[in-house]
C-alpha cells in the first residue's frame, strides 16, 4: 500500500488545500477511494491526490535560517512613514514659496 | 407522466427489493470491511443503493395512490411486507461474508444494475428517466470501484483463487438475477424498454471480459419461482433491517 496526500479546491479563488491522506495499493484505487473518504458532501470540485513519495521535502534545516529575517515582513508601516515625512516637507516648501 | 401498469409495479418493485436489499447486505461491512478506506467507500455505495431503492418505492407508491408519495407508504413498503411478499432475488440476499464474495457480488450486480438503469432511462416515463439518469451517474463510480479493486487483486495468486471460488459460489445466483418477478408479463415496452430479461446476455458477455470465458452451459441457476421464493439467509436480513421499526410497530417517525 502506497500512502497519497489528497488536495481539494473550491470554485472561485480558493486555493488547492490539503485535505489529508490515505492508503490505496495503487493510483486508481487512490483516486476512486478519495472521491468516497474526502469529498462525500461536496467539499470541493477540484481534486489532486498526489503520491507521498513523489513529493519533495525541503531540509527543516535548510529553511530555518529564512525564520529570522523581520526585516523581509513588509507591513508597510516605513513606508508610510516616509510618505508622510515627504508630504510634510513640501508642505512647508509651498508656506516658504509663499513667503 | 406515463401511468404503470400492475406488469411495470411489478418490475420496478423487483428492481427495488434488489436495491434496498443490496444496500443493506453491503452496509453489513461498516467497521469489519479489509481496511479504513473501503470501509467508508463500500458503505458508501451501499447507501447509494437504498437512495435507488427509496426512489423506486416511492415511484411505485406514487402510481398507486396518484398523490405525493408519503414516507410511511415508503417505509410499508420496504420494511412491513411479509417475506413472501418481497421479489428481491437470491443475489442480493446472500449473506456473503468473506470479503472476496462480498466483492465479487458487489461486481456482478452492478454490472447488471447499469445494464437496467441504461435500459430505464430510455423510459416514456419523465420520473423513471430522471432517477435512471442519477442513479447511472453513481453506479459509473461503483463499477469503477469494483474494476479498481479487482485489478489491484489480479496479480496476486491467493486473492486470484478466492476470487475463482467466490465466481463459482455466486454465478448460479448472478444468472437468476435475470428472473422475471411474478406478473411482469406484458409490461410495456415504452415504460421499462426491453423485459430486463434480455439483458443477460450482455451481462455474461461482460463477465465473461472481466473473469475470462465461462461455461455457461454448466452454471444452474437458482429456482426463485417468479421471485416469490426467498433464499434462507433472508431470514436473518429481513429481523436486521426491520429490528429498530419493529421496536414499536406503531410509532410515528
Amino acid at each position: 500500500m502506497n500512502v497519497y496526500e489528497v488536495f481539494l479546491k473550491k470554485q472561485g479563488k480558493d486555493e488547492f488545500r490539503h485535505v489529508g491522506s490515505l492508503e490505496a495499493a495503487n493510483d486508481e484505487l487512490a483516486i476512486v477511494l478519495a472521491r468516497e473518504n474526502y469529498v462525500r458532501r461536496a467539499e470541493g470540485e477540484l481534486m489532486w491526490v498526489v503520491d507521498r513519495d513523489h513529493v519533495l521535502v525541503g531540509d527543516e534545516e535548510f529553511i530555518a535560517p529564512n525564520a529570522d529575517k523581520p526585516h523581509r515582513h513588509n507591513d508597510g508601516s516605513l513606508v508610510a512613514e516616509r510618505r508622510r515625512a515627504g508630504r510634510a516637507g513640501s508642505d512647508e516648501s509651498d508656506e516658504s514659496g509663499a513667503m | 407522466m406515463t401511468a404503470l401498469g400492475p406488469a411495470e409495479r411489478a418490475v420496478l418493485l423487483a428492481f427495488a427489493d434488489d436495491e434496498h436489499l443490496m444496500g443493506q447486505r453491503h452496509t453489513e461491512w461498516i467497521g469489519v470491511a479489509p481496511f479504513l478506506e473501503e470501509d467508508l467507500a463500500f458503505a458508501s455505495i451501499g447507501q447509494d443503493e437504498l437512495g435507488h431503492a427509496a426512489m423506486l418505492y416511492e415511484l411505485v407508491i406514487a402510481d398507486l395512490s396518484g398523490e405525493t408519495p408519503r414516507a410511511e407508504a415508503v417505509d410499508a413498503l420496504a420494511f412491513r411486507r411479509e417475506p413472501a411478499d418481497y421479489r428481491s432475488c437470491w443475489l442480493v440476499e446472500a449473506a456473503c461474508t468473506e470479503w472476496a464474495s462480498a466483492l465479487v457480488r458487489h461486481w456482478l450486480y452492478d454490472t447488471a444494475e447499469a445494464l437496467r438503469w441504461g435500459e430505464l432511462a430510455g423510459s416514456s416515463d419523465e420520473h423513471l428517466r430522471a432517477i435512471a439518469g442519477r442513479a447511472m451517474s453513481e453506479e459509473r463510480y461503483h463499477l469503477r470501484h469494483a474494476d479498481a479493486l479487482l485489478d489491484a487483486l489480479a496479480g496476486d495468486a491467493d486473492a486470484g483463487a478466492r476470487i475463482a471460488a467466490a465466481l463459482t459460489e455466486m454465478l448460479p445466483l448472478g444468472v437468476a438475477l435475470f428472473d422475471e418477478p411474478l406478473g411482469s408479463d406484458g409490461a410495456v415496452e415504452s415504460v421499462v424498454g426491453r423485459p430486463l430479461a434480455a439483458l443477460a446476455p450482455e451481462w455474461r458477455a461482460a463477465v465473461d471480459r472481466r473473469f475470462g470465458q465461462r461455461e455457461w452451459a454448466t452454471v444452474e441457476p437458482v429456482v426463485q419461482d417468479g421471485r416469490t421464493l426467498r433464499s434462507a439467509p433472508f431470514e436473518t436480513v429481513y429481523a436486521d433491517m426491520r429490528e429498530v421499526i419493529m421496536l414499536d410497530p406503531d410509532a410515528t417517525w
